[in-house]
């Protein structure tokens, strides 16, 4: 079986540049050890996870450097398990940026469902839990800010949303923790600072700096409006792993070919004289499968490095993320929603308008939110990280009525002590379950699957590999603390490669008859696939 | 006013037992022997009309070559209203084929799912391999709607998709009536190419 291109995993970036390359025209034959889709972004239901889980605890037990450790779940399911849909990268979709451009213009927003994110709170002890404001206009009709207050936030609002890369007032500060700088530059007091920086620019630790903040809250800033009073997208199914799936269906409506379930047993790689090259049938890359009576054949090959047989180790380029990452990752399953005091109960700093039915007691149910916990604030957390729950119920179609997935994330530096994850959790999770309005004394979750997820380094060690194969294109890891920046990293690592890959593929045999091509997505009516009748 | 529905309709069925075409036959009522084996369109759609002036939209999903290597993703399922599993009467063993996709859309469908099976190529019976009473049996068991059909010649292509369209509604959820506005059946909540109705020029979608 012969292809342009053969790329290994679906995980997001890997079936972003799949559907990419192949409405660019290439063929592709795209596959997977695993029976599902998604690679660590997989949407998966209850029975699905659990099994996951257990087969990454084996995998970490016999590993030398695996991605996922500390794994301890339930052993109770919910019933009707099948309903649910849990994905391994849980993300908030920014309304405008990367991912939100490729899937409107790669047509992927058709089979993709969305829900605008309903709340964002700051949790500021029991009892206490505060709607966080999203625009300017909340700011202006708050009642409980001063109008000193009021003063200072407008003008730092002001600030953030304009090119404040030239403005004085940066200058020197880009690398100062942001909560300082909002509170020495600007005035403004330690809740406001606070709610601003872990609740609005998403900064996952007090040391987080000052220029990246900003960047990122200007973003999120200008993207309120475009779908709603919200600038972030859950994703219905579970989000990321749906949208893998998408992309996929995308590529396969595309011609590309799809082989799922199937573990690669060997990788030949033949650098092609140029005489060769020309021709049509000489590939540089043979692919055997385990179970599959095919030999697949390509000029170019994609894949993460962890994703190859370690004989191949030594010819794929070794990098090393920028940034190491860790996050303990929580997954618990709910049968009673979680409530959030409405604003006429307790003093909110700012008040927000929650688009949900009012209870009688004045506390709102929420389906779709997101609760932040800052450094210190919750009884045995972290003093220096910010941990997050992600609410997902009915509304994402995430979870049959009446039950609730709390996504709890809690990334650490490296440099922090390993312990077990359900331990780190376990005071979050208490102080999530305390705001179910409920008068029977424990809830007890029907599911619960902790874990520590790990970057990954490619393979190579710390030796920089001499040989290097130039027609391979290595997937970095995407690992990303930042739950609004995890779907638009990928989107911009697939892009990268996808003009990698076309780099390496324009100088192939027989591709000389390919039209320039001049953008990640040609345009919608031009390309393969797309049914006009129904638009 | 009379009542409007759209649907949401999956293809399945083994490869070369004639989905696309058949789909093909019923959208643009065209044939072509030398097809492709997909069909490459996200989605196609057809109205039907029914006799007291109820319209029925279906939202055609190909597998578009995925369920080859047993790679269907479980979102072609998702709020699929209704299956056309198709089989070739001239390959028997199409037919188990057939069976084991209904295992799988009883499995990871909507179980108020409404399932056609379809025996395609009737144009070749004399060939068959697969007698009517076998299917017909097999359909009553398992509670499926049961035809035969020729894409090739037509022969009772519309007359499927109608029986489906005549049997949809009256099991269909309220959400999939339209009542003229625009709602698929898979797509609730936000609309990525609608904006909000706010009109801030920072807010442009993208440059492309």
């Amino acid at each position: 079986m012969n292809s342009d291109v053969v790329v290994v995993g679906t995980g997001l970036t890997e079936s972003i540049v799949a559907a990419a390359l192949s409405k660019a025209g290439f063929t592709v034959i795209h596959i997977d050890s695993n029976p599902y889709y998604g690679g660590d972004q997989a949407s998966l239901n209850v029975e699905e996870l659990a099994q996951w889980a257990d087969q990454q605890q084996q995998t970490s037990s016999s590993s030398q450097n695996p991605k996922f450790t500390s794994i301890s779940r339930s052993s109770s399911f919910p019933p009707n398990s099948r309903q649910f849909s849990l994905s391994l990268s849980p993300a908030l979709i920014p309304s405008t940026g990367p991912l939100i451009d490729s899937l409107v213009s790669s047509g992927v927003s058709r089979y993709g469902g969305f829900k605008l994110l309903e709340t964002v709170a700051l949790y500021d002890g029991p009892d206490r839990v505060q709607a966080v404001p999203g625009s300017k206009e909340d700011v202006f009709k708050s009642k409980t800010l001063s109008l000193l207050e009021k003063r200072r936030l407008m003008r730092f609002l002001t600030f953030a949303t304009g090119k404040f890369e030239e403005a004085k007032e940066l200058v020197g500060q880009e690398m100062t923790p942001f909560v300082s700088f909002l509170e020495s530059v600007f005035s403004l007091n330690e809740t406001i600072a606070q709610t601003i920086a872990y609740a609005l620019a998403y900064c996952t630790s007090q040391s987080d700096a000052t220029f990246p903040a900003l960047q990122r809250l200007r973003r999120y800033l200008l993207s309120t409006g475009r779908y709603g009073p919200s600038p972030f997208l859950v994703g219905h199914y579970g989000g990321l792993g749906e949208l893998a799936q998408g992309f996929c269906r995308t590529a396969a409506v595309g011609g590309s070919t799809y082989i799922l379930n199937q573990h690669i047993s060997e990788i030949l790689h033949e650098e092609l004289s140029d005489a060769s090259a020309d021709s049509e049938n000489a590939k540089t890359w043979t692919i055997k499968l385990q179970d599959f009576p095919e030999v697949l054949s390509c000029d170019a090959l994609i894949s993460s490095g962890g994703l190859l047989p370690p004989s191949l180790n030594n010819m794929v380029p070794v990098s090393h993320p920028s940034e190491q990452h860790r996050i303990v990752r929580g997954f618990v399953i709910i049968d009673k929603p979680i409530h959030l005091s409405s604003q006429d109960e307790t003093e909110t700093m700012v008040p927000q308008d929650i688009p949900s039915a009012k209870t009688n007691t004045g506390y709102n149910a929420i389906d779709t939110a997101l609760i932040l916990f800052p450094p210190g604030k919750v009884e045995g957390g972290s003093q220096t990280s910010v941990a997050s729950v992600l609410v997902t119920g009915e509304g994402t179609l995430s979870a049959p009525r009446g039950y609730y997935i709390l996504h709890l994330s809690l990334p650490l530096s490296p440099s922090e002590t390993q312990q077990d994850s359900s331990q780190r959790l376990t005071p979050y999770l208490k102080a999530a379950l305390s705001l179910v309005n409920d008068d029977s004394a424990n809830i007890e979750p029907v599911f619960t699957l902790f874990y520590t997820e790990d970057s990954t380094e490619l393979p190579g060690g710390t030796e920089q590999s001499t040989v290097t194969a130039r027609d391979f294109v290595a997937v970095p890891d995407t690992t990303c603390s930042y739950l609004p920046e995890v779907a638009d990293a990928h989107t911009k690592t697939a892009e990268e490669i996808f003009w990698q890959a076309v780099e390496i593929l324009k100088h192939r045999g027989g591709k000389e008859g390919h039209e320039e091509i001049d953008s990640f997505w040609p345009p919608l009516d031009l390309q393969p696939g797309y049914d006009d009748e129904d638009s | 006013m009379s009542k409007q529905f759209q649907f949401k309709l999956v293809l399945l069925g083994e490869s070369a037992v004639g989905k696309s075409s058949l789909v093909l036959r019923f959208v643009k009522d065209q044939f072509d022997d030398y097809r492709e084996s997909t069909i490459g369109a996200a989605f196609l759609t057809q109205t039907v009309t029914l006799d007291d002036g109820t319209t029925v939209k279906f939202e055609i999903w190909d597998t578009a070559g995925q369920e080859r290597y047993k790679s269907l993703a479980p979102m072609y399922y998702r709020n699929a209203n209704c299956a056309v599993v198709v089989y070739d009467i001239t390959q028997s063993a199409s037919l188990e084929k057939a069976k084991s996709w209904i295992r799988e859309l009883q499995r990871q469908a909507d179980p108020s799912i409404v399932i056609a099976l379809c025996g395609n190529k009737l144009d070749l019976a004399a060939r068959r391999q697969v007698t009517e009473e076998e299917a017909k049996k097999f359909a009553e068991e398992e509670g499926l709607m049961w035809s035969e059909t020729s894409a090739k010649s037509g022969e009772g292509v519309t007359e499927i998709f109608t029986a489906i369209a005549k049997k949809l509604p009256l099991t269909a959820p309220p959400s999939a009536r339209t009542g003229g506005a625009r709602a698929g059946p898979a797509r609730t909540g936000v609309d990525l190419n609608k904006q909000a109705n706010t009109t801030d020029g920072q807010n442009e979608p993208c440059n492309c």
